[in-house]
C-alpha cells in the first residue's frame, strides 16, 4: 500500500511549513525519519552523494551565517531546517516518478499541464545537462582545449563550455517540441492516464498532516 | 604508436568493462577495432584519449603516459571523432568549428585559414564553411568530425563508428580517402565499427573486443578466412567470407573472390 503523489506533494509542503512551526527537536525528529525513510526507499551510491553534498552546503552555510554574525543557535537551526526541507523533496524524487508528480499537480492542483510538464523536464534535464557538460569538456579535451590548473583557472575554463551547452540545450529543446507535438501534447495529456484515486493511508496521512500543522493552537493543552 | 599495458577500466558506478587489455598500434597502421554493443571498443579508444583513465595500467602514446601529456600535446598526436557528431560541436559555423583546435593552439590565423581550408576541402564541406554545423545532415556532420580532427594534422585518428549514417557512396568515399591518407601520409588510423565488410575491406590488422576481453589480435584476412567462429564473439562474417568458407577459398574484396572462384573452375575443368 503506497500514498499517491499527492498525498507526498501536500506533505512535502507541509514539512516546510513545520520546519516553522514546529520546535527544533521536533524538526530534529522529522529529519532523522526522512533520513531512515530516504535510505529505506533508495540506497545507492546516488542518495549517499546526494546527502553528503547536501550535508557540505548545509555546513558552509551554517560557517557564512556564523561569519556574519549570527549567534550559533540560530545558524545551526537555519541549517538545520534547510536540511529538512531538501531532504523532503530527495524523498518525494526518490519515492515517486515524475510522471505521477506532474499527473498530481494537473489533476488535484489544477496546474495547467504546461506549467506541469516545465516542471518536470527542468527535473529531468538536471542529469542530461550534467552529462551534456561532460560531453562537451570532452569533446574540447580532444581538440587540445585544457582545463587543467589552478582553480581560478579551472573556473575560467568552465566558461568555455557554456555557449556549446547552450547551443546544445536550444538544439535539445527544439527536438523535444517537436516530439511532444508529433505525439499530441496539450490538455488530455495527463487525464488520459489512471486517475490517482486516494485511499485510507492518504486519508491517515492527510489527517497527521492537518493535526501537525495545527500545532501552534494545541500546544498550549500539551 | 599508441600501446596499452594490462589495462584494466571500470566506470565509477559500475562493473569492470575493460579487462587486462595489452596491445601496441604501430605507426602508420590501418586497424579495426570490433567487437558486439557494449563490448568496450568506445571505451577502450577513450583511453587511448585520456578521456578516462585506466584503473591499473598504462596507456602510452610515442612512448609517453597519457596522464602526463597535456590536452594540447595528446591532440598534437591523435585526433578522435566521436560517434555521435552533434556531440563534438563546439562552435556556430563550420570555419569556426574545424579552426578551434588551432585556435587553442594559438596559431596565426593566416595558418588556420590554410589548414581549416585543407580539411574542409578534404571532407568536400569548402563551400558550407559559413553554414551554422547543427543544421548540417548527419553526413556532412560526420565528415565535419573528421575535418575538425583532420585539420590538427595529428598522427593518428580514431574513428568511432564514421561510416554510420553515410550512404555507399560517401562510406566508399570516406574510406578511401582515410586509405589515402594512411598510404600517402602514414597516418594510423584505427577504425570502431560494426561493419564488417567495411574492416575487411579496407584495413590489415583486427582487433576484436568481446565483453572487454581483447578476444583477437591479428590480420584480418586470418579472422574473415572462414576459420573463426567469430558470431561467439557477437560477430558475423561478410556473405563473401561466408561464401568464401563454402567454396574454400579466402578473399578479402570481390575482385580476388571472382578471381580465386575462376582459378578454382579452371583447375576442376
Amino acid at each position: 500500500m503506497r500514498i499517491t503523489a499527492f498525498t507526498q506533494l501536500i506533505l512535502v509542503l507541509a514539512v516546510t511549513a513545520w520546519v516553522f512551526l514546529l520546535p527544533v527537536p521536533l524538526v530534529a525528529t522529522i529529519l532523522a525519519l526522512e533520513l531512515v525513510l530516504l535510505l529505506y526507499i533508495k540506497h545507492d551510491r546516488m542518495t549517499m552523494a546526494a546527502i553528503g553534498a547536501l550535508t557540505v552546503f548545509t555546513g558552509m552555510m551554517i560557517v557564512l551565517q556564523l561569519l556574519f554574525g549570527s549567534s550559533l543557535y540560530v545558524s545551526l537551526t537555519g541549517g538545520l531546517r534547510m536540511f529538512v526541507m531538501t531532504t523532503a523533496f530527495l524523498c518525494l524524487l526518490a519515492a515517486t516518478k515524475i510522471q505521477d508528480i506532474a499527473q498530481a499537480l494537473v489533476e488535484k492542483f489544477h496546474l495547467p499541464c504546461e506549467y506541469a510538464f516545465m516542471l518536470t523536464t527542468a527535473l529531468r534535464f538536471v542529469p542530461d545537462f550534467l552529462a551534456d557538460s561532460q560531453t562537451t569538456l570532452d569533446a574540447q579535451s580532444c581538440r587540445g582545449y585544457s582545463n587543467r590548473g589552478n582553480v581560478l583557472k579551472r573556473l575560467y575554463s568552465y566558461l568555455a563550455v557554456v555557449k556549446p551547452l547552450v547551443m546544445r540545450a536550444v538544439a535539445k529543446s527544439d527536438t523535444l517540441a517537436l516530439s511532444m507535438e508529433l505525439k499530441g501534447f496539450g490538455a488530455n495529456t495527463y487525464k488520459n492516464m489512471a486517475p490517482q484515486c486516494l485511499g485510507i493511508l492518504d486519508y491517515t496521512v492527510l489527517a497527521l498532516i492537518i493535526f501537525m500543522s495545527a500545532y501552534p493552537y494545541w500546544q498550549k493543552y500539551i | 604508436m599508441i600501446e596499452t599495458q594490462a589495462v584494466n577500466f571500470a566506470y565509477r558506478r559500475g562493473e569492470p568493462v575493460i579487462f587486462d587489455i595489452s596491445c601496441t598500434i604501430k605507426d602508420g597502421e590501418f586497424v579495426a577495432l570490433l567487437g558486439h554493443n557494449g563490448s568496450g571498443k568506445t571505451t577502450l579508444s577513450r583511453l587511448f584519449m585520456a578521456l578516462d583513465h585506466p584503473r591499473s595500467g598504462r596507456v602510452l602514446v610515442d612512448g609517453n603516459d597519457i596522464a602526463k601529456l597535456e590536452p594540447a600535446d595528446l591532440a598534437d598526436r591523435v585526433g578522435y571523432v566521436f560517434q555521435n557528431p552533434d556531440l563534438q560541436i563546439l562552435e556556430d559555423t563550420v570555419f569556426d568549428e574545424v579552426a578551434y583546435g588551432l585556435r587553442c593552439k594559438k596559431m596565426t590565423e593566416e595558418i588556420i585559414k590554410k589548414q581549416v581550408k585543407d580539411a574542409l576541402s578534404a571532407m568536400g564541406l569548402e563551400d558550407l564553411a559559413d553554414a551554422y554545423p547543427r543544421a548540417l545532415s548527419f553526413g556532412q556532420k560526420r565528415r565535419l568530425g573528421v575535418a575538425a580532427a583532420l585539420a590538427l594534422q595529428p598522427r593518428t585518428l580514431i574513428l568511432d563508428e564514421i561510416t554510420n549514417g553515410q550512404d555507399e557512396q560517401e562510406k566508399e568515399d570516406m574510406m578511401d580517402y582515410l586509405l589515402k591518407l594512411n598510404k600517402e601520409k602514414q597516418i594510423t588510423i584505427i577504425l570502431i565499427t560494426h561493419d564488417m565488410n567495411i574492416a575487411r575491406k579496407f584495413t590489415k590488422r583486427v582487433l576484436v573486443l568481446n565483453d572487454g576481453n581483447l578476444v583477437f589480435d591479428g590480420e584480418t584476412a586470418a579472422l574473415f578466412d572462414g576459420s573463426k567462429d567469430i558470431e561467439q564473439w557477437g560477430l558475423k562474417q561478410p556473405v563473401l567470407s561466408q561464401l568464401g568458407a563454402k567454396l574454400g577459398i579466402t578473399a578479402l574484396t570481390p575482385e580476388e573472390f571472382c578471381q580465386k572462384v575462376s582459378l578454382k573452375v579452371g583447375e576442376k575443368q
